[in-house]
């Protein structure tokens, strides 16, 4: 009861705040939170006209998740971002913590138990674990769906940068998703998959092979293709 | 043939004077304030060569990507390149393309009728 009441004793905020739009003007350019300048005679041409053109063209408001801070990882982001249901950034920001410190835990177990020769070889860094493996699942060739005469037919097609970084992920959320059992945690098996990957095995690593095998088997229908 | 002659001669066609219609008018005889979408040139595949000797590089090696690394690069090159081509290629032969043309039409429209 006095509970309730005290409920209506706190002070009001809404419930609603404004999150940035997401369509904007194509003139507007995107916003860069790094903190660090690099100076003048260091950049490219280039560069040094894209710095120009920051000075006279709007930006776009900085999403809330970009960080100035040097942790501050935008492939990071966007994983927890998919791996993110209901809104919950809080849960899987965890998730991604407790993946980053079981696969450096593995690391550095795998470290000290290895001969002093072979310790260099050893990567602890779950930063770079991560990157590497999510490179390793990229795909190179996709397929697209081409009808020609009436039948469709699976083309070998190459694929932008955006849509290989999104297949390795989904494939990489789905299959920690799907194939496990029921009692291990989504943390662990992210970190055995990372690990898998980071090595070019385990599943996601074979369902991009399996892909590639597709386009290859495929490759006399590249003509039906008019991109 | 100015305009007033069209007229005529339309209405000719439509008339029931001079026994059966030439023609029936479905639709209205009129422009309409938009333009069919439509490319001229039909495309042809792009980098179909680096891409058929990135799988013959994969067929020798067995799907490694470590192994095929220059037929990756030199096949993503390629790409990059078929890319910047096909954007730059849109609006240079000197005429509207349909998309200006129906946002010009949208903002400066035919009347059709005085309101």
């Amino acid at each position: 009861m006095a509970a309730s009441v005290r409920y209506l004793l706190k002070p009001w905020t809404p419930s609603l705040c404004f999150v940035r739009w997401s369509r904007y003007n194509p003139y507007y350019l995107d916003p860069d939170p790094s903190k660090d300048a690099v100076p003048e005679s260091e950049l490219s041409p280039e560069q040094k006209e894209l710095q120009e053109l920051k000075t006279v063209r709007p930006i776009k408001a900085a999403l809330s998740s970009d960080t100035s801070s040097p942790f501050n990882d935008p492939l990071m982001s966007k994983f927890i971002n998919m791996m993110m249901e209901d809104g919950n950034k809080i849960l899987a920001r965890g998730i991604m913590t407790q993946t980053l410190e079981t696969i450096k835990r593995r690391q550095v177990e795998k470290y000290h138990k290895s001969p002093a020769a072979k310790r260099e070889e050893v990567e602890c860094n779950p930063y770079a674990i991560f990157h590497q493996a999510l490179e390793n699942c990229k795909p190179i060739i996709g397929l697209a769906s081409v009808q020609k005469g009436g039948k469709f037919y699976q083309v070998p097609v190459p694929l932008t940068d955006n849509r290989r970084r999104f297949l390795a992920m989904k494939w990489l959320i789905t299959e920690c998703r799907d194939n496990k059992h029921r009692r291990t945690h989504m943390y662990e098996k992210l970190s055995q998959e990372l690990l898998a990957a980071f090595a070019n095995e385990g599943n996601v690593v074979k369902r991009k092979q399996d892909l590639h095998k597709m386009a290859e088997a495929n490759r006399a229908y590249a003509h039906y293709r008019w991109w | 043939m100015s305009g007033s002659a069209i007229q005529d001669k339309v209405a000719r066609l439509l008339s029931k004077q001079y026994g059966k219609p030439a023609m029936k008018a479905a639709k209205p005889l009129a422009l309409k304030n938009e333009v069919a979408n439509r490319k001229l040139k039909k495309g042809e595949a792009t980098c179909v060569t680096e891409m058929s000797l990135l799988m013959a590089c994969w067929k020798q090696n067995d799907f490694n990507n470590a192994l095929c690394s220059k037929e990756v690069s030199t096949f993503y090159t390629c790409v990059e390149k078929a890319q910047i081509k096909a954007k730059g290629q849109q609006g240079t032969q000197g005429r509207l393309l349909p998309k200006e043309a129906n946002t010009l039409l949208k903002r400066f429209p035919n009347l059709a009728s005085e309101i």
